[in-house]
């Protein structure tokens, strides 16, 4: 299972993190029983004064600032080696 | 005596109106006087109902109240409304009714009544009768004989788990006319108080008031024939909730932060993700975000061992001022979300205590976010004062 932690907080829920937790529901058919999406309170970036670019997310060990749906999803499917439809 | 630190009072209020009218004839006003530690309920009954009646009653409940807040004797005070209050123009008499209820930090109340049911002090689950003294006010001016009022006083020591129930007459008076109780529900009501305290012995003001209002309602088969109004003082050890939101100023305190959050005996509401992470860290305690809770528009909840709710900051503390802001009547907490969940926990409390950490976010003082992103210290102060002065909670603030 890959993890994907998408970050809730407060910055980053109002610049889109939001949308991005919807994913959970809204999860291609083919990404199922293979990741696993997970809120996170906080990932800790917004300490990075005057240069945060949220919404952040985190797949596996991976960091993506600015996050969309269409940068994770390519992020995920890079990731687990598979070829996005 | 009471002990401050292991008593509180607890008040609780409800209200119904008279079937179809839009305004209720009856008012309740509550009062925590923060400086003395006192805390003053008015209970007013204006003659008839409607708009004429809740003028009558806003009136005589805040003279009533105001000349009790600056210690006015209460003769002077029942002289100054009779004097004030119009003559109906119908009935040719001024009136309206009131009890007044002023209960200090040591369980010393002082009761004054004038032509509400009596007032009832339950005791050992059972109602108890209460020595008064009877002084005779009259208008001034008024011819002999005319326009005499019968006031009541008492002084009574409270004692814990004691409760003062007092009500208007549309809550005595219902199902007046019923085969099971053709003079209204009167003796009734005091087996059916016991009844409900012998069942849940720790019921709280504010339900209590509320089941009080909702029988009369019922014994009028949902048609009130009058304002109803109940309100409820109860003696009890007080329920503590601790509110702790934001990051301490100095990041040297986390540790001191994170056991004050341990040590705390009552129940513990956590707002903000960085303040959640900082205790996850300190306290070596997982944090999982219920993903899944966003319907309600706003961030969702997390779970940590030993922390009863745990929410976003900002957002979720501002959605919580709006719903204090409105008011909610006793039955109308059942929303969804977070800070739903919060002003539940908040109505069940008694003492509530705000540790608010000073370090100011950087990143939401980004210009374009919206302003609704307030700064913390900001919002808690007016939580704080919401539930002092709309709520009656005791509240206690912390800086870090």
């Amino acid at each position: 299972m890959l993890n994907v932690r998408i970050c809730v907080g407060t910055y980053c829920y109002i610049t889109g993190g939001q949308e991005l937790a919807k994913l959970k529901k809204n999860l291609p058919e083919d990404l199922v029983n293979k990741v696993e999406i997970i809120g996170s309170a906080c990932l800790g970036c917004h300490e990075n004064e005057g240069s945060a670019k949220p919404p952040y997310a985190k797949v596996g060990d991976v960091m993506l600032e600015e996050c969309t749906e269409d940068k994770l999803l390519d992020e995920i499917y890079k990731q687990l080696g598979m070829e996005r439809k | 005596m009471l002990d401050k630190e292991k008593f509180f009072i607890e008040v609780g209020s409800y209200q119904n109106n008279k079937f179809n009218n839009i305004v209720c004839g009856d008012c309740v006003l509550l009062r925590k006087c923060i400086g003395e530690n006192r805390n003053i309920a008015v209970l007013s009954d204006g003659l008839g109902s409607g708009v004429k009646a809740n003028v009558l009653s806003t009136m005589t409940a805040s003279m009533a109240m105001n000349f009790r807040v600056r210690h006015e004797p209460i003769l002077r005070t029942v002289k100054a409304i009779m004097d004030t209050l119009p003559v109906d123009s119908v009935r040719n008499i001024s009136y309206s009714t009131f009890t007044i209820v002023d209960v200090d930090a040591d369980g010393e109340a002082k009761i004054v009544e004038f032509d509400n049911p009596a007032l009832l002090l339950i005791r050992d689950k059972k109602v108890c009768s209460i020595e008064k003294d009877k002084i005779v006010v009259k208008r001034e001016n008024a011819s002999p004989g005319q326009d005499e009022r019968m006031i009541k006083m008492s002084d009574l020591t409270l004692k814990k788990e004691d409760r003062l129930i007092c009500f208007s007459d549309g809550v005595s008076q219902s199902g007046i006319g019923n085969k099971d109780m053709p003079f209204g529900w009167e003796e009734g009501i005091n087996d059916f108080i016991e009844e409900l305290i012998e069942k849940n012995p720790k019921i709280s003001a504010r339900e209590l008031s509320m089941r009080i209002v909702k029988q009369a309602e019922l014994n009028d088969i949902l048609k009130p024939k009058d304002d109803t109004s109940c309100v409820v003082l109860y003696v009890r050890e007080p329920r503590r909730l601790l509110i702790c939101t934001g990051p301490p100023f100095s990041e040297s305190k986390d540790k001191y932060l994170a056991e004050l959050v341990s040590m705390y005996n009552g129940k513990k509401i956590v707002c903000g993700g960085t303040t959640s992470q900082i205790l996850s860290r300190e306290l070596g305690k997982e944090i999982t975000v219920n993903i899944d809770d966003i319907a309600a528009g706003l961030p969702p909840s997390s779970h940590m061992e030993g922390i009863d709710l745990m929410t976003e900051g900002i957002i979720t503390l501002g959605a919580l001022v709006e719903l204090l802001r409105k008011g909610t009547p006793a039955d109308n907490v059942t929303g969804e979300g977070p800070a739903w969940e919060m002003l539940r926990m908040i109505l069940d409390a008694d003492i509530i205590d705000l540790l608010v950490g000073t370090k100011i976010n950087v990143a939401h003082q980004d210009p374009s976010l919206p302003v609704e992103l307030e700064i913390r210290r900001n919002v808690v102060k007016n939580i704080a004062s919401l539930l002092e002065e709309k709520f009656m909670k005791e509240v206690r603030l912390k800086f870090i």
